[in-house]
């Protein structure tokens, strides 16, 4: 129990007889020993392994340098962000009213929701052809693909948020006089907005892989084309750059929803932190 | 002074099972005056039913439920309710929750400026000032429930709905929330139907104790309590009157059970 204990964030160790438990306490220490320790095990395996399986951590970083200079890297980062973030809001803007909607007509949902959880079902890489056929190799394409991948999990997520609006607290709402108009703008809305951001968080996720599958499978553009060239080419040093990018890309989202999410909903009780 | 009137009230539910179960049978009761009526009886006996059939909630299978004469079918802007479960929007601070009671029932958004300052004056009033920023959450089951108590009392109601309002809360919190009710209510004057499973509650609390049987609910026994107000001025609990009282109740209850 003690061990268990010494291990939470934030519990101070006792007696200072735990080492781990002392460095654990300090928040910083661990994110610098965290990072310094995968790169130790990144050298140590690139050392004994061929380059052309796991280059060293020096020559990622040299090719990292390379590529940004010579403007590639920032090109395709460019030609990477720009459909995700067009894709990505959209989905966001339509999966959201729609799942509100759907979330508050229930007969107009009980009608609806087969199709779209059909639709939803469906792996994504199977429309690629489909859309190839309809809107032609290019951008347009893959907007549409992002749009396909994230929109369904932001309408599933707010459509069953909004649904599951508490019934006393409409119940209560409606006691004190308030209007189907009113109760949905005070207290079907707000119960719904949690959801709206765990929907994001999903759409972000599956837009990602939605651009880079589509770049890297139609469109030669972008960060999955640099995928696709740098690793059959087996240049895997360079390979690593735009991995860097992507990964850069996903936490930054991922703060931006949490923090907007912060700001947005200051009521909720967080259990942990 | 409004009254409220239930006229041959009837309800049934429908059971899980699909039996029709007879909640309420031709219930009749009028409350008004300013006074302060409780309903008892034992648990599934109909008491919430007739509560929130008065609030509007819901509509009764038959029999009428008339406020000052006028058939009643949506909620009042005339009364408030109070809820076991209190309700508070958890996304509001406890000043919007308590500014909801008046912006609902005049259907606007914004306050003006004397709207504002009754509800500023609501929550001084049930010793909530310094707290009108605070989150729901923040704020203890007693504190919670003095915000309800706030939102049903900014609409200014004539007459006051109240659910077991303290049901959930510890005891001593309990009386002495009970305490700040009757001095609310010595202040507004509204008329109070109160539903508790407490027999002393409704005791301390009333002018007039109603008994109704297991369900299908109806009025048993009447007590009429009348032991002096302000009740807190002594101790009214210790009196003989409220033994004799509790003891007829709880016997007229006890067959119920």
């Amino acid at each position: 129990m003690t061990q268990i204990t010494n291990l939470l964030p934030g519990t101070p160790p006792k007696n200072g007889k735990s080492v781990v438990a002392a460095i654990g306490s300090n928040q910083y220490l661990v994110g610098i020993l965290s990072v310094a320790a995968f790169f130790a095990v990144w050298q140590a395996v690139s050392m004994n392994v061929p380059p052309i399986i796991l280059p060293a951590p020096a020559q990622v970083i040299a090719a990292f340098v390379q590529l940004t200079a010579s403007g590639e890297l920032v090109r395709a980062t460019g030609q990477t962000v720009w459909p995700f973030a067009v894709g990505l809001i959209l989905a966001f803007i339509v999966g959201t009213i729609l799942g509100l909607l759907l979330g508050i007509f229930r007969p107009v949902a009980r009608i609806l929701d087969p199709y779209i959880f059909v639709f939803w079902s469906i792996p994504n890489i199977a429309w690629l052809p489909l859309f190839i056929a309809w809107f032609g190799v290019g951008q347009l394409t893959l907007i549409v693909f992002v749009f396909v991948s994230a929109v369904f999990p932001q309408l599933l997520t707010v459509e069953s948020g909004a649904r599951e609006a508490d019934s006393f607290l409409v119940e209560v709402a409606r006691s004190l006089g308030g209007t189907k108009r009113e109760i949905l703008h005070i207290v079907v809305l707000p119960s719904a907005l949690p959801y709206i951001f765990a929907g994001l968080r999903i759409a972000v996720g599956r837009a990602l892989v939605g651009i880079i599958v589509g770049q890297l499978l139609i469109v030669a553009t972008g960060i999955g084309y640099m995928f696709q060239f740098y690793g059959e080419t087996l240049s895997l040093a360079k390979y690593f750059a735009p991995l860097i990018v992507i990964a850069a890309l996903a936490v930054l989202l991922n703060r931006a929803v949490n923090w907007a999410e912060q700001i947005l909903i200051p009521w909720k009780p967080r259990a942990f932190t | 002074m409004p009254e409220l009137e239930f006229v041959n009230v009837r309800k049934s539910y429908q059971s899980p099972t699909g039996e029709n179960l007879l909640a309420l049978a031709d219930f009749s009761l009028q409350v008004g005056g300013g006074r302060f009526v409780t309903v008892v009886g034992p648990s599934g006996c109909g008491k919430t039913t007739l509560l929130r059939m008065a609030a509007g909630l819901i509509s009764s299978d038959s029999g009428q439920i008339r406020l000052d004469g006028a058939v009643l079918k949506s909620p009042s802007p005339k009364m408030s309710m109070v809820f076991q479960g209190i309700g508070l929007l958890p996304w509001k601070s406890v000043e919007s929750n308590v500014a909801l009671g008046i912006q609902l029932q005049a259907h606007r958004r914004r306050l003006g400026d004397k709207e504002v300052a009754l509800v500023d004056a609501t929550l001084a009033m049930v010793g909530l000032k310094g707290f009108e920023r605070y989150y729901p959450h923040q704020l203890s089951g007693g504190m919670q429930q003095r915000v309800g108590l706030a939102r049903a009392l900014v609409r200014q109601p004539e007459i006051l709905l109240m659910d077991e309002p303290f049901g959930a809360l510890d005891a001593q919190t309990r009386t002495v929330l009970q305490d700040e009710l009757l001095t609310l209510w010595g202040r507004v004057k509204s008329t109070v139907l109160f539903i508790t499973h407490d027999l002393e509650e409704a005791i301390y609390l009333s002018d007039m104790v109603v008994i109704m049987s297991r369900r299908p609910g109806r009025i048993k026994q009447v007590l009429e309590v009348r032991l002096p107000r302000p009740r807190a001025s002594y101790d009214a609990r210790a009196e003989k009157e409220f033994a004799r009282l509790r003891s007829t109740a709880w016997q007229s209850i006890k067959e119920e059970l």
